[in-house]
């Protein structure tokens, strides 16, 4: 049985890359460059003067990433099991997943007094930024490439994650950022707010210290959206590399080579680097909303 | 970036270029290396002396975890910026 798992994920692994040698040796024009791959395209333009609101790749994976993650949230959470009282294994996975967002996430990083106000936040960045991910591990018919299969012009099967946008993890850090400053104005008053970054210093040391404390709420927001956008990136890139490696070569000897090489990273991340990003982002931003609500702790 | 694989150095700066690259990237992640040995290592000899712990030190690992693995990613980030605007 798992051997035959595994079998059908190296195939699926395998099919993006199948189907884009197919279309290439057919049109024979372009050559085999990975860095197509995240370039997201323009597919209903949409320009509001200087604004692009355009649907392109990323938008889309967002858009279905917000409808999988209301689905999820329905189908673990808000359906009725049954009539009587017994838990389900549908009911078990939900709690898992609210116990882990509330003693995890919230609890960690959240003063007591927050938690109900900022707790739905955090468990629904956390499912958002779950679901985001692992859909991008999933091969799916959203890209800029097609191929024809019987004369019907389809779109290749390709893996693509929203959150390999550096504009998506930005909006999303943004976010956080302003909700920070906002709960610690409201909660401290600004006067005592921003005085709390200011550390225990002389003040002599008050030139070279404040502005780097200003800096450092600011590098906050790099360091966040950065982590995850390059996380996922890099994980992209490596898989797409190594089957890319049986292109860039032109030899087909060294596809089992790189085919095990692939399928142990792309088992990595979705084993274990989609979670904890996921995870590390609703945390740290539990953790720097109860900072600022709490400036003291 | 595969082009190199692919075609030969075309010409010197494409070269060096790519051993900044990786050297770059390398270097980072050598010391994020050591920083997720040392979170992993502590980790287990807290477990060992307190057992009873390991629920709450767990997301607190996770934590330290990413953070010193984001390391790398600055490098790699760092790295491709160099890589493209030069």
């Amino acid at each position: 049985m798992k051997r035959l798992s595994l079998l059908v994920l190296g195939f699926l692994l395998v099919l993006p890359a199948q189907l884009a040698l197919a279309s290439t040796t057919e049109g024979g024009e372009e050559e085999f460059n990975p860095e197509h791959d995240f370039e997201i395209g323009e597919w209903i333009p949409i320009h509001l003067g200087p604004l692009d609101l355009s649907i392109n790749k990323a938008v889309a994976y967002l858009l279905l990433g917000t409808a999988v993650t209301i689905g999820l949230g329905l189908l673990l959470m808000r359906v009725k099991v049954g009539d009587k009282n017994d838990p389900k294994r549908r009911q078990a996975v939900g709690e898992m997943v609210y116990e882990i967002a509330q003693t995890q996430v919230a609890e960690q990083g959240l003063p007591h007094k927050a938690i109900g106000r900022w707790f739905p936040y955090v468990a629904t960045l956390m499912l958002f930024i779950w679901v985001l991910n692992i859909i991008s591990f999933i091969p799916l018919p959203l890209s800029n490439e097609t191929f024809e299969l019987f004369g019907v012009e389809l779109p290749t099967l390709a893996l693509y994650a929203a959150t390999s946008s550096i504009s998506v993890t930005l909006a999303l850090a943004f976010m956080t950022f302003v909700f920070t400053h906002i709960e610690g104005v409201r909660h401290n008053g600004p006067v005592k707010y921003f005085k709390s970054w200011i550390p225990d210093v002389p003040k002599a040391m008050y030139p070279l210290i404040v502005p780097l404390e200003i800096l450092g709420q600011f590098m906050r927001l790099v360091s966040l959206s950065i982590r995850l956008y390059a996380n996922m990136l890099a994980g992209h890139m490596l898989i797409l590399t190594f089957i890319g490696l049986i292109f860039v070569l032109g030899n087909l000897f060294i596809a089992p080579l790189v085919i095990g090489a692939a399928t142990a990273f792309y088992l990595f991340e979705v084993v274990i680097v989609v979670s904890i990003q996921a995870f590390i982002f609703a945390a740290l931003s539990a953790i720097y909303i109860g900072s600022a609500i709490e400036p003291e702790h | 970036m595969f082009n190199l694989l692919a075609q030969e150095a075309a010409s010197n700066v494409d070269a060096g270029k790519a051993i900044a690259l990786a050297l770059g990237i390398g270097l980072g992640s050598l010391g994020a290396g050591i920083g997720i040995g040392n979170i992993f290592g502590s980790m287990i000899q807290a477990v060992a002396r307190q057992p009873e712990l390991r629920g709450e030190l767990q997301g607190i690992q996770w934590l330290g975890f990413a953070l010193t693995e984001a390391v790398v990613f600055y490098g790699l980030i760092g790295g491709l910026l160099a890589f493209v605007l030069v």
